[in-house]
């Protein structure tokens, strides 16, 4: 081993691919017919789907008696699977906007496809606040505050309000962020392609793009913009959702700490799951030199470091619960950890604080098994720890009289699995038609593309 | 070229081009002459113009509402002569009565355009003031049962009343003219009218035996007051003058007696927010009952301990010099003697202290305290009882005023036997049974539905199908009481009325009637044959200066009569009748009692009375076997365990309820349960306890040498509260940790009477407080005079269309009930101290389930109420999240067609619903408005009246039924009302005060006389 020369930037890109070489890795998916592989996985994925849909019908065909919600545990497994997967889309944000910002390299491997996740993610998502209301039919329109002759308008005062704005936003805010960022690839796409139907809707889709470098200014000041506008959405989204709890005065939820714990969760979770996909991509499509073991061991990094903050946000919790002496606001933390539910409790905090901790060993960082594992834990942690805080507080809170044990049906476990279903069909679908890589800016850090001081 | 012919430019015709005269001649007439001599008018078609719009203008909403989806297409049809004394809109109320089990309540049906939607107290009676027990509230529900009999049928074959009382006319015939018995089963019959129908039937049919029976009797007091005072007359009590009160295994306040009566007595002995007084109440028992709860001073004793106690207790009398020797004769000297206090407390492991608190109180309060023994006592203990009274001069606090008549008395189990054997035997020709449940009401091991089996003609008169009905070959539906004539006399002096209110809804007849109708070949009317008989009975011996038919009606609108008094014979009390009676103490205890909602006869087929919680355990939906947690532990069971109890070769099944503050190797359970073929409510609810009943004594309900067996069956009992063990550290004294119950003692109270207010903070609002300029509405609740009993909730369902939603949701917590009875214990499992504490929506200023619902569902009005506007509604559920005080319900289903089957869901049973309270879809969350129903009636009074409101005018239905006036509601913006007085009361507090949300229900803490300053 030789010492490392730190004045040398690192290639993020394995070898030195030559750009006609890229193009043809990456739209090769796109090419080829799918194989029996593909269809196996997607029978699975649709498989589970069906599984949601199946519990969804029942669900709102009978009622929201079907699942294990009860008086005094109003929200169950909709609502952790909501705030679960607005978590998960956080990653592709983060990568995309937040790390573009800052200039990360690395990034470009697996922005594209951390992107996809996002969007896919909160399209998930977004189904459970409607489905979880007593009357989706009406919460559908009711939620939006629509001008209408009874003068009745939403209550702005509410966080599920808030919510609305803010997860309708960051869809609309990362749907067109990603849009930009195909384009240029749109346009690649098209050039290359002899299908004519495949011409016709990348011609559509690339909006007459044609690598022209007016077109490239533009196009790299309307993605910094946009990057620029993303960037605040990581933050607010999650910090939104969290006041869906820290605004009520529920013992464990109202805390202020929330913030900022649910968005370093999100980003926790996010990368868990961003990282798991990739693992079977580079694999699968022969990435591994362009998103390289690097790349994964940064995106480790970055779980061991939310990991850290989650562990911390739990442990304060629980200061602050002693501190402020409050007597319902101790129990409802003991009773997390010590009482009914403490088997979720130390879920959550084993996969969350102590599992990714092994991410302090080089080894571990850059063993593709380990990894796998450990972020798998990570996101069962991370489903676990929005189940402790919704359902253990709401369980147990003032009056001893009305506490209640919640126990999940299988409709919550179907419209659970269900939600699986879709999210990883959504991405089966998404790598057989849409570069995963963005073919345009990965070609922007191969060694050599970029002009260098002394150079001539 | 110039080929023109003629010169126009425009032309219609040639002809008209070639400028032809005749046609420019006609140009010139419009009108050609003759041109109108064929249209005539009369010959057109009549069809005017007018009439031609009103078809279109038909045809078109016609055509309209052929498009709309228009569900109801039941008639419609306005009064063209409205009613003399209903207004649409408007309730009417009737007089009427309700009666059971040898009591009766006067009652105020409330109608709504003809159809009766509500029973309330009717506060003319004497006895009961306007307040009735919650299965009287919930008997709405069994007129609109679909459950019920609708039409006579013959062996399960529907028929009509001519062949049916044709037939049983020509088997009756047959067996008087056989000399056979005819035996006529009932309950007690306190009508005189109805006595006198069945004096009439044994007259012309003169085998017929009357049996009555009365499955949870109170024959151990009433058989043991004959004894002692050769009375026929049972005086009440004055509960309110005692200044102690001891209660041996008696629930007076919970199933025993007039409860309603004895509450609001009671309740009148413990108002210390206004008279500073508190009577002290002692109970010696061996279940948990709701006296129990309320006691001050609570001891466990095994009930078959009972007897040697009150000899022990006597004793130490003696010798405190309550009462001397001379005072008594020698076999009760002797009897005393045998025991003493010291022994007694060895023996039972009772303290010795508070059973000489016992004693000493009784000694320094002669004539102002009271003993009471428990229906399931022996009669021997009631004789010991009523004699310690007459010692200690209690008797001053019996009440004769309207005392309770006594004469009718159960059959007795020779009777029963021979009868029994008389059917064996076919001797038997008929039997009839009069609106009585035999089958179920006596002890299993009677053997009388195998003896029936053996009697072919068997008639059932009854309301709704139970065990009885299914074994007979004439099945005659009855009337509902509601749909009923009828007097009842229960009490000295007093006769209350029963009239219908609706005609009856089936092809059912009055039980009289068809009675009548098979003495009479002429059908006889039994509303005339009343009134006949009232003229006689009451209206000649009142002297009345009105003449009758004035008289009859004010006393129908009234309800009440005050007749003629039965006398009372002062007789002295005859010691030689106490005797000895010994017990042995093997094995386990088994005491069994009534149940607390629906009793034992027909009300078990209601749902809201099947899912009124119990008041001590909060189980719905079953009976079970309470016993104490170190029995528990000795047998190895927990909560839920099916176990078996063996008594003298009998045994049944019941699954385990670990109760604090059980007397050890006591197991109590509750009778009523397990019915077969009673209707689809009732049927398979929880377990016949009567298959442990003794055949040879009706009315022992102890029974000693009980073995306890663990099935290893699982049975789940559904609760509306969580049972955590008492002495689990973790959740242990939580309601005092958090200061939802606030109490004091009245030591403690006396020497700092503002000792509740002391440690407490200033609360501040950053924001402006609203202003609620005009009423702003709030309740006040007295823990004092509160004693869980549940009535409230009853009367919450009526008015308020709670729906029934089955044992499977109660299991899961989701019960839909407004208001709910929340009951904490602290202390050990073994002393355990009850607080009970109604909990309902708190109305909060500043409610935190406002400013979370997104859609505005949930709003506060001007006067201070928070308002559920159910058709906005989504059902996030984030308002109950948000509630601390968790007392919003959210419609998981459709609750009006969930339970079971849809079963309450039918043109029928929907006519019970409140019209002036929306009935709640599936997904919207609902909860206690205030009763804004009421509040909205009477400010529309107000205004119609030109006058402020009275700030107590309004008047909730919980207030209504609560029988010891421990609910106030009113204007808090008004310095009369009470609740202003109480909110303003040093002992008023709110539950969750320091969450700032400023609750509008406050509480008047409970004060207990426990003679020291712990609670």
């Amino acid at each position: 081993m030789g010492s490392i020369d730190y004045t040398q930037e690192l290639s993020v890109v394995e070898g030195k691919p030559a750009l006609r070489e890229l193009d043809e890795l990456i739209s090769k998916p796109l090419d080829s017919k799918p194989d029996i592989k593909f269809y196996i996985a997607l029978a699975v994925t649709l498989t589970m789907l069906t599984i949601g849909a199946i519990g969804l019908t029942a669900s709102l065909y009978y009622g929201t008696g079907l699942w294990g919600n009860n008086n005094p545990v109003g929200w169950g497994f909709p609502i952790v699977n909501f705030v679960f997967w607005i978590g998960i889309g956080h990653a592709g944000t983060l990568i995309s906007a937040i790390l573009f910002l800052f200039r990360q390299k690395w990034r470009t491997g697996i922005a594209r496809f951390a992107e996809g996740m996002t969007i896919f993610a909160v399209i998930t998502a977004m189904i459970f606040p409607i489905i979880h209301t007593g009357r989706p039919w009406l919460a559908a329109i009711y939620l939006l505050p629509y001008p209408n002759q009874h003068s009745l308008w939403v209550n702005f005062t509410s966080p599920l309000l808030w919510d609305v704005f803010a997860v309708s936003t960051y869809f609309t805010v990362s749907f067109v962020f990603w849009y930009i960022g195909l384009i240029p690839d749109f346009a690649t796409l098209r050039d290359r392609t002899s299908n004519k139907i495949k011409k016709i809707i990348y011609s559509v889709t690339s909006l007459g793009w044609r690598h022209s470098n007016r077109h490239w200014q533009n196009y790299e000041l309307t993605y910094l913009i946009l990057a620029g506008f993303a960037t605040p959405l990581v933050l607010s989204v999650h910090t939104i959702v969290s006041f869906d709890f820290a605004v009520a005065i529920l013992p464990g939820w109202h805390t202020t700490i929330f913030p900022p714990y649910f968005v370093a969760g999100a980003v926790f979770s996010g990368f868990a799951m961003v990282q798991n996909v990739l693992i079977f991509i580079r694999k699968i499509f022969n990435y591994e030199h362009i998103i390289t073991m690097d790349t994964l061991e940064r995106m480790n990094k970055i779980i061991l470091l939310t990991g850290m903050l989650v562990g911390y946000a739990y442990s304060m919790e629980f200061f602050i619960a002693w501190y402020s002496g409050v007597q319902p606001e101790v129990f409802a933390f003991m009773n997390r950890a010590f009482g009914d539910y403490f088997w979720a409790y130390w879920i959550m905090f084993s996969c969350n604080v102590f599992i990714p901790q092994l991410f302090w060993f080089k080894k571990v960082r850059r063993s593709i098994p380990f990894m796998f594992v450990i972020a798998v834990l990570v996101n069962v942690g991370m489903w676990f720890e929005r189940f402790v805080i919704t359902v253990t507080s709401l369980s147990r809170d003032y009056l001893p009289s009305s506490w209640a044990y919640f126990k999940p049906t299988l409709t919550d476990a179907s419209l659970l699995i269900g939600s699986f279903g879709l999210f990883f069909t959504l991405v089966l679908l998404f790598t057989k038609s849409l570069p995963v890589i963005s073919i345009a800016e990965v070609k922007a850090v191969v060694d050599g593309s970029q002009p260098k001081h002394g150079d001539h | 070229m110039s080929n023109k012919i003629g010169t126009k430019n425009i032309w219609k015709s040639i002809k008209e081009y070639q400028e032809d005269p005749e046609v420019l001649e006609a140009k010139l007439h419009e009108f050609k002459q003759g041109v109108t001599d064929d249209f005539d008018p009369d010959q057109q078609s009549t069809f005017s113009r007018r009439k031609f719009l009103a078809v279109l203008a038909a045809s078109t909403a016609y055509a309209a509402t052929a498009c709309t989806n228009y569900r109801d297409k039941g008639e419609i049809v306005p009064y063209v002569k409205r009613p003399e004394e209903i207004l649409p809109g408007k309730p009417t109320y009737y007089a009427s009565t309700f009666a059971e089990d040898g009591l009766s309540y006067g009652v105020l049906v409330k109608t709504r355009e003809g159809r009766p939607i509500k029973v309330e107290g009717n506060p003319d009676d004497p006895i009961n003031k306007g307040k009735i027990p919650s299965r009287v509230h919930a008997s709405i529900l069994n007129l609109y049962d679909p459950d019920r009999l609708q039409s006579p049928t013959i062996s399960k074959v529907k028929s009509s009343w001519k062949i049916v009382n044709e037939e049983i006319a020509s088997k009756l015939a047959e067996a008087n003219s056989a000399n056979k018995e005819i035996a006529v089963f009932t309950n007690h019959i306190t009508s005189p009218t109805t006595a006198k129908v069945l004096d009439e039937f044994k007259l012309k049919f003169p085998s017929v035996k009357i049996y009555t029976t009365h499955l949870a009797n109170d024959n151990n007091r009433v058989s043991a007051w004959k004894k002692c005072y050769n009375q026929n007359i049972l005086p009440s009590i004055k509960w309110n003058k005692a200044k102690i009160i001891v209660a041996l295994e008696s629930d007076f306040l919970g199933k025993e007696g007039n409860t309603v009566e004895n509450r609001a007595n009671y309740a009148l002995g413990r108002d210390i927010v206004y008279t500073k007084e508190l009577s002290k109440l002692y109970s010696v028992e061996g279940a948990m009952s709701l006296t129990g709860m309320n006691s001050d001073i609570r001891l466990r004793l095994n009930p078959q301990l009972q007897f040697e106690f009150v000899l022990s207790l006597a004793n130490q009398l003696m010798q405190l010099g309550a009462f001397g020797a001379s005072e008594l004769s020698d076999n009760v000297i002797s009897l005393i003697r045998k025991n003493s206090l010291n022994n007694f407390a060895e023996k039972s492991g009772l303290q010795i202290e508070k059973l000489k608190l016992i004693a000493k109180d009784l000694a320094e309060n002669k004539s102002n305290s009271i003993l009471v023994a428990g229906d399931a006592l022996n009669e021997k203990v009631h004789i010991f009882v009523n004699l310690l009274n007459d010692l200690l001069g209690n008797n001053s606090l019996y009440n004769y005023d309207h005392g309770f008549l006594i004469d009718s008395e159960i059959s007795t189990p020779q009777e029963l036997k021979s009868f029994v054997a008389k059917c064996n035997d076919g001797k038997i020709a008929a039997v009839i049974n009069l609106d009585a449940n035999p089958v179920y009401e006596l002890p299993t091991s009677l053997g009388l539905s195998d003896a029936l089996s053996k009697v072919e003609t068997i008639i059932s008169l009854s309301e709704a199908p139970n065990e009885t009905t299914n074994l007979s070959k004439y099945i005659l539906p009855l009337h509902n009481y509601l749909e009923a004539w009828g007097d009842h006399k229960t009490r000295n002096g007093l006769l209350t009325l029963q009239q219908p209110v609706i005609s009856p809804l089936f092809d059912t007849k009055q039980k009289e009637e068809i009675l009548l109708s098979w003495i009479n070949t002429e059908p006889v009317d039994y509303h005339k044959y009343l009134m006949e008989n009232f003229k006689t009975e009451v209206f000649d011996t009142n002297n009345s200066i009105a003449d009758f038919n004035t008289y009859w009606l004010t006393s129908l609108h009234d309800g009440i009569v005050t007749t003629s008094k039965n006398s009372i014979t002062e007789n002295k009390f005859d010691q030689s009748i106490v005797k000895d009676f010994t017990t042995s103490l093997d094995g386990f205890t088994v005491l069994v009692q009534n149940n607390y909602s629906f009793g034992t006869g027909k009300y078990a087929n209601n749902g809201w009375l099947q899912e009124l919680p119990h008041p001590v355990t909060k189980v719905a939906w079953d009976n079970f076997a309470a016993v104490a947690q170190r029995t528990a532990e000795k047998l190895n069971i927990v909560n839920d365990d099916l176990i078996e109890i063996s008594v003298n070769g009998k045994s049944i099944k019941l699954p385990t309820m670990i109760q604090p503050g059980m007397a050890e190797d006591t197991i109590a359970i509750e009778l009523g349960y397990g019915r077969k073929n009673s209707g689809e409510v009732a049927n398979e609810v929880g377990f016949n306890v009567n298959e442990l009943l003794n055949e040879n004594s009706l009315s022992q309900f102890i029974f000693g040498g009980a073995t306890i067996t663990k099935t290893g069956e699982v049975y789940k009992l559904a609760s509306t509260q969580e049972h955590h063990s008492l002495d689990e550290e973790f959740v242990k004294d939580f309601h005092r940790i958090r200061e939802i119950i606030q109490e004091g003692t009245l030591e403690e109270y006396k020497k700092n009477p503002s000792f509740l207010k002391e440690h407490k903070h200033e609360i501040f609002s950053i924001t402006e407080p609203h202003k609620y300029p005009n009423e702003k509405w709030a309740m006040s609740i007295d823990l004092n005079k509160c004693l869980g009993c549940s009535e409230c909730i009853s009367a919450c369902n009526v008015e308020n269309n709670v729906p029934v939603v089955g044992k499977d949701q109660v299991a899961r917590g989701r019960e839909m009930q407004w208001i709910r009875i929340d009951r904490y214990y602290s202390g050990t499992p073994e002393e355990p101290i009850v607080s009970a504490q109604p909990m309902l929506c708190q109305h909060c200023d500043n409610a935190p389930c406002e400013n979370v619902c997104p859609v505005n569902a949930t709003n506060h009005s001007p006067d201070g109420l928070n308002q559920m506007a159910y058709n906005r509604c989504v059902g996030t559920r984030y308002c109950s999240n948000n509630c601390p005080y968790k007392v919003r319900r959210f419609n998981f289903y459709n609750f009006r067609d969930n339970f079971a089957d849809s079963h309450y869901q039918n043109e029928l049973t929907d006519l019970v619903n409140n019209p002036e309270v929306t009935v709640r879809s599936r997904g919207v969350i609902e909860k206690c408005s205030f009763c804004i129903q009421n509040i909205m009636e009477v400010r529309e009074n107000a205004i119609r009246e030109n006058r402020p409101i009275n700030p107590n005018e309004v008047k909730t239905a919980c207030q209504s039924a609560c029988p010891t006036q421990a609910i106030e509601f009113g204007d808090s913006n008004n310095k009369n009302s009470y609740v202003t007085k109480n909110r303003e009361h040093e002992l008023s507090y709110h539950v969750l005060e320091e969450l700032n949300v400023r609750p509008n229900v406050t509480y008047l803490a409970k004060i207990r006389n426990t003679d020291s300053e712990d609670i």
